[in-house]
C-alpha cells in the first residue's frame, strides 16, 4: 500500500511538472496539441491526488500503524470519523489535502464549459500547477504522508482529544476550501496580465470562485469559533490568536475585493488595486500556513516544530515577487482609460472608504500579530499582543465598517444630492436613535453597547429601507402583491440581494458579539446540595459522578438548573480523561436561549463531593451562530444560477491559437 | 494552662478566618477580573490568569494565591503591575504597555488608517475634479434637445418594464 502511496505522490510530482511545461511550451509554439497534453497531464494529476488521499483514509480508517503518519496520529480504540479525520490532524496529511483540493479546483478550470476556447485556460492552468508543483515537492521531500516506521508499533500515539470534536471534521477542510479557494481568482488575474487582458473578464469569470471560497473561509473561521466556545471552557469564541488573525486577514482582504470589484465593473477604474487585493489575499493564505506551520510564533494552533514554515515563506516570496514583477511590467495598460468620479458623495466613493477600513484593518491584525517579532528585534524585548489590543484597536475599526454597510447601500452611484441623502436616511437614523433611547432606558449606561447598537440598527434599518424601495419601484410598475414583488426583486437581482442578506448575517453577528461582552460570571466551590445563583439563575448541585466510555474515563456533575424559580431542567458539565492522552479535557453545559447562554464549567472538585465550577452567563451568543447561517445563505443566494442576470462573461482579450 | 488554651484557640481563630475567607473568595470578581486578566498565564493555556482553569495548572493557582495576598496587603493595580513586569518581563502583559515603543503597537494602525484615509480623499477629490472639467466642455441643453432627452426617457422606461 505504501508503495502505490508513494508512486501516487511522485508520479503526481513529475506529472504536474511535466504538465507545467507542457503548457508553457504550447503557448510558446501556439500547438493545441501541447496544450491538450497538459489538460490531460492535469486531469492525471488530480487522479492521483484522489488515490493518494484514498490511501491514507484508508490506512488511517483501518489503523495501519506501520505508516509514520497514522500512528502518530490516531490509536485503535478511536471512532471511525476520527480516525479518518486525523488525515488533516497533522503536517503531511493536511499538505495533502491542500493539494488535492488544489488540483481539483486546477481540473475544474482546465475543463470548465465556459472556459472553452478561451485562451487564458493554458496560462491559469499553468500558474495553479506552479502552485501544485511546490505542495508536491513539500509531501514528496519534506512531509511526506508514506513513510514506514522500522518497527510496527503495538498502538498508536493517538488523536489529541481537543480535535476529537465535529468542528474537527469540518473546521479544517472548510478552511482549506477557502485558502485554496482563492488560488483560482489568484490564477486568472495573473494570467489576465500576461495575455494582457485588462477588462474585467478575469474578475466577472471569478466571481463564483470568490464568492465560494470567501464564503468557506468564513464558515472555517466561525466553526473554528464555535469549536473553541464549546472545547475549551473559556467562555469566548475567538482569540486572536496568530493563527486566527491569519485566516482572518484574507476574510478581510478578500470582502475588499469583493466590494471593490463593482467600481472596475462599472467604471473601469480601480484595476491595479483589485489586482493587488487579489495578490495580498493568495500572500496572506500563505502567510498564514508559514505561521501555522514555522512555530515562528506562539500560538494553540502551532502544528508542532518543523521547517516547513521557512518553505512556504520562500514560495510565499517567490509568488509575490513574481505577482509584482508581472503587474509592473502591465502597469501601462491598467493606468489607460481609467473613469472619474462624478461627485464626493457616491456609492463609489463610500466603496473606496469600505475599501479603506478592511484593508486598515487587515494591517492592524497584520501589525498586531508580528509586535512580538518587531518589539524583539527592536528592543531584544518580547512582548504578547493579546486579546485586550485587539479589542481595544479593531472595534472601533470594525464599527466603522459597520456603519459604512449602514450608509452605503442608500448612497446612489454617480451622485447623491443632499435631498436623496435626507430622504433615504432619515427613517433609518430616526429608528435607530429609537433603538438607543429604548437602551438607555432599559438601564443601560455603558457608551460602547450604546454607540454600537445605534449603528447595528442603523445598518439594519438602512437596508430594510432599501429592501422597501426596491419593493415600492417594482409594484409602481408590476402592481404584484408584497410578497410576489419582494420574492421577484430579489430573485431577478440575486447578486444585490443576495449582498444584503450577507450584511444582515453580519449585523446579527456583531450585535452577538457585542452582547457577548457583557457576561457575568462567577466561580465558586460547593458542597454537594448545594447552590450557585446568577442574576435569574438558580443552579443546585445534586451529585458527581464517574461513567467510563471505551478506555477514557468522564467525571460529571449532575446540575438542576431553575431560572426565576422555573425549572429548566438538567445539566452536566464534564471533564474526560483520556486512557491515552495526557491533559484531561472540558466539555462544558451550555443552556442556551436566543436571549443569553448559561454556560457552565465543572473546574475541580475534592474528595467530599465539594466542586468547583465556573457559571457565566453570556447575553446573545445564539446570535453570532445563527448570523453565520444567514450569511451562508446570502452568499449562496448572491452565486445560485438562475435564470436571469445570469450571463457567461464573454472573453474580450487577445486571441491566440491555443486555449 | 487555661490561658495558653484560650491563646491557642485565639491564634487558631485568627488563622482560621482568613483560611476560610481565601476559600469563599470569588476570583471570578470584577476586582479579580481587573488584575487578573493584564497578565498571561505561562501554563500554555494560551489564556490570561483570570481565565486560565486548567485542571493542574499550579503556576495559575501560586498567581491567584500571590495577588489576593498582594490585595490583601492594600497594594494597587499599578503596583501590581509593576511587580509582576519586574519579574518577568513584559511579555507577562496580555498587551503591550502604552509607552515607549510598545505605543507604536497602539498608535500605528491608527496613523496608517488616517494618512491612507486623507490619500483616499484627495484621489476622489481629483477623480471628481477631473470629471468636472470635462462636463464643463458639455454645452447647456437646448429646450428642444430637453424635450428630445424627455422622449428617450420615456421611451427607456417602456422598454425597461418589459423586464419586470
Amino acid at each position: 500500500m505504501h508503495l502505490i502511496g508513494n508512486l501516487s505522490i511522485y508520479l503526481a510530482l513529475g506529472l504536474s511538472i511535466y504538465a507545467f511545461i507542457i503548457f508553457i511550451l504550447g503557448i510558446y509554439k501556439q500547438d493545441q496539441r501541447f496544450i491538450d497534453s497538459g489538460k490531460a497531464a492535469s486531469l492525471a494529476v488530480f487522479i492521483l491526488a484522489t488515490i493518494s488521499m484514498l490511501i491514507l483514509f484508508t490506512a488511517l480508517g483501518t489503523s495501519q500503524l506501520q505508516f509514520e503518519y497514522v500512528s502518530a496520529y490516531i490509536s485503535t480504540d478511536l471512532p471511525l470519523v476520527y480516525k479518518l479525520s486525523a488525515l488533516w490532524a497533522g503536517n503531511a496529511g493536511s499538505l495533502l489535502l491542500w493539494t488535492f483540493f488544489l488540483t481539483m479546483y486546477t481540473t475544474m478550470v482546465v475543463y470548465s464549459r465556459k472556459m472553452k476556447n478561451n485562451p487564458m485556460t493554458p496560462y491559469v492552468a499553468a500558474i495553479m500547477l506552479a502552485n501544485t508543483i511546490f505542495f508536491y515537492l513539500i509531501l514528496g521531500f519534506v512531509a511526506k504522508p508514506f513513510v514506514l516506521l522500522d518497527e510496527v508499533p503495538f498502538e498508536g500515539r493517538g488523536l489529541n482529544p481537543m480535535l476529537q470534536d465535529p468542528g474537527m471534521l469540518i473546521h479544517p477542510v472548510t478552511l482549506y476550501l477557502g485558502y485554496v479557494g482563492l488560488a483560482v481568482p489568484f490564477a486568472f488575474s495573473i494570467a489576465a496580465l500576461i495575455i494582457k487582458s485588462v477588462d474585467t473578464f478575469w474578475l466577472r469569470i471569478t466571481r463564483r470562485w470568490t464568492i465560494i471560497a470567501w464564503m468557506f473561509l468564513t464558515l472555517g473561521n466561525v466553526i473554528g469559533g464555535y469549536w473553541a466556545y464549546k472545547e475549551l471552557g473559556w467562555g469566548g469564541y475567538w482569540a486572536w490568536d496568530p493563527v486566527e488573525n491569519a485566516s482572518f486577514m484574507p476574510w478581510l482582504t478578500v470582502t475588499a475585493y469583493l466590494h471593490s470589484v463593482m467600481i472596475q465593473e462599472r467604471k473601469n477604474m480601480l484595476k491595479i488595486w483589485n489586482i493587488s487585493l487579489i495578490i495580498l489575499s493568495y500572500a496572506l493564505t500563505l502567510f498564514g500556513t508559514f505561521l501555522v506551520r514555522s512555530g515562528v510564533l506562539t500560538s494553540v494552533h502551532a502544528f508542532g516544530d518543523s521547517n516547513l514554515g521557512a518553505y512556504f515563506l520562500i514560495f510565499m516570496a517567490f509568488a509575490v515577487i513574481f505577482s509584482l514583477y508581472v503587474l509592473m511590467s502591465r502597469y501601462h495598460l491598467l493606468k489607460k482609460d481609467s473613469g472619474q468620479f462624478e461627485s464626493f458623495f457616491s456609492k463609489e466613493s463610500s466603496f473606496l472608504i469600505n475599501n479603506l477600513i478592511l484593508v486598515g484593518g487587515t494591517f492592524a491584525v497584520f501589525w498586531g500579530t508580528i509586535f512580538p517579532l518587531v518589539s524583539e528585534a527592536v528592543r531584544g524585548t518580547k512582548v504578547t499582543v493579546g486579546i485586550p489590543f485587539f479589542n481595544t484597536v479593531m472595534s472601533p475599526i470594525l464599527l466603522a465598517l459597520i456603519f459604512i454597510m449602514a450608509v452605503c447601500p442608500l448612497i446612489a452611484w454617480q451622485r447623491s444630492t443632499a435631498k436623496n441623502l435626507r430622504d433615504n436616511f432619515l427613517f433609518p437614523a430616526l429608528a435607530s436613535l429609537l433603538v438607543i433611547g429604548l437602551l438607555a432606558g432599559l438601564g443601560i449606561r455603558a457608551a460602547y453597547p450604546v454607540i454600537a447598537y445605534g449603528i447595528i440598527s442603523f445598518m439594519v434599518f438602512t437596508h430594510v429601507v432599501e429592501f422597501y424601495r426596491g419593493v415600492k419601484a417594482r409594484r409602481k410598475v408590476t402592481k404584484e402583491a408584497i410578497p410576489v414583488a419582494l420574492y421577484w426583486l430579489m430573485i431577478k437581482n440575486r447578486r444585490r440581494f443576495g449582498g444584503y442578506i450577507v450584511h444582515i448575517g453580519i449585523a446579527l453577528i456583531a450585535i452577538g458579539i457585542v452582547g457577548s461582552n457583557f457576561d457575568n460570571e462567577t466561580m465558586q466551590t460547593i458542597p454537594k446540595g448545594g447552590t450557585i445563583k446568577i442574576e435569574d439563575y438558580e443552579l443546585e448541585y445534586e451529585y458527581i459522578a464517574q461513567r467510563t466510555e471505551g478506555i477514557n474515563d468522564i467525571v460529571y456533575a449532575n446540575i438542576k438548573v431553575f431560572k426565576n424559580g422555573q425549572n429548566l431542567g438538567y445539566i452536566q458539565p464534564e471533564r474526560i480523561f483520556y486512557g491515552n492522552w495526557e491533559q484531561p479535557s472540558t466539555e462544558v453545559a451550555i443552556q442556551g436561549t436566543f436571549r443569553e447562554d448559561l454556560y457552565v464549567v465543572l473546574s475541580a472538585w475534592e474528595k467530599d463531593e465539594r466542586a468547583t465550577f465556573v457559571v457565566k452567563v453570556k447575553p446573545l451568543v445564539k446570535l453570532i451562530w445563527i448570523g453565520s447561517y444567514v450569511l451562508v445563505i446570502g452568499a449562496i443566494f448572491a452565486i445560485w444560477s438562475g435564470k436571469y442576470g445570469n450571463i457567461t462573461p464573454r472573453y474580450t482579450g487577445p486571441q491566440r491559437k491555443v486555449s | 494552662m487555661r490561658k495558653v488554651i484560650t491563646t491557642l484557640t485565639l491564634l487558631l481563630f485568627i488563622l482560621v478566618i482568613p483560611a476560610s475567607a481565601e476559600e469563599e473568595y470569588d476570583f471570578k470578581s470584577d476586582e479579580f477580573k481587573e488584575i487578573g486578566s493584564q497578565f498571561m498565564c505561562t501554563c500554555g493555556c494560551g489564556q490570561d490568569q483570570f481565565e486560565c482553569n486548567m485542571q493542574g495548572c499550579g503556576i495559575n493557582a501560586a498567581f491567584k494565591t500571590e495577588v489576593k495576598e498582594m490585595l490583601d496587603k492594600g497594594s494597587t493595580k499599578e503596583e501590581i503591575k509593576e511587580y509582576f513586569i519586574n519579574i518577568y518581563g513584559e511579555e507577562i502583559l496580555t498587551a503591550p504597555e502604552k509607552k515607549g515603543f510598545s505605543l507604536t503597537a497602539w498608535i500605528l494602525p491608527f496613523v496608517v488608517l488616517g494618512a491612507a484615509g486623507i490619500g483616499i480623499v484627495f484621489i476622489i477629490r481629483k477623480w471628481v475634479a477631473g470629471y468636472k472639467d470635462e462636463s464643463f466642455l458639455t454645452e447647456e441643453r437646448t429646450e428642444a434637445e430637453k424635450l428630445e432627452d424627455e422622449i428617450v426617457k420615456s421611451m427607456i422606461d417602456e422598454e425597461r418594464k418589459k423586464y419586470f
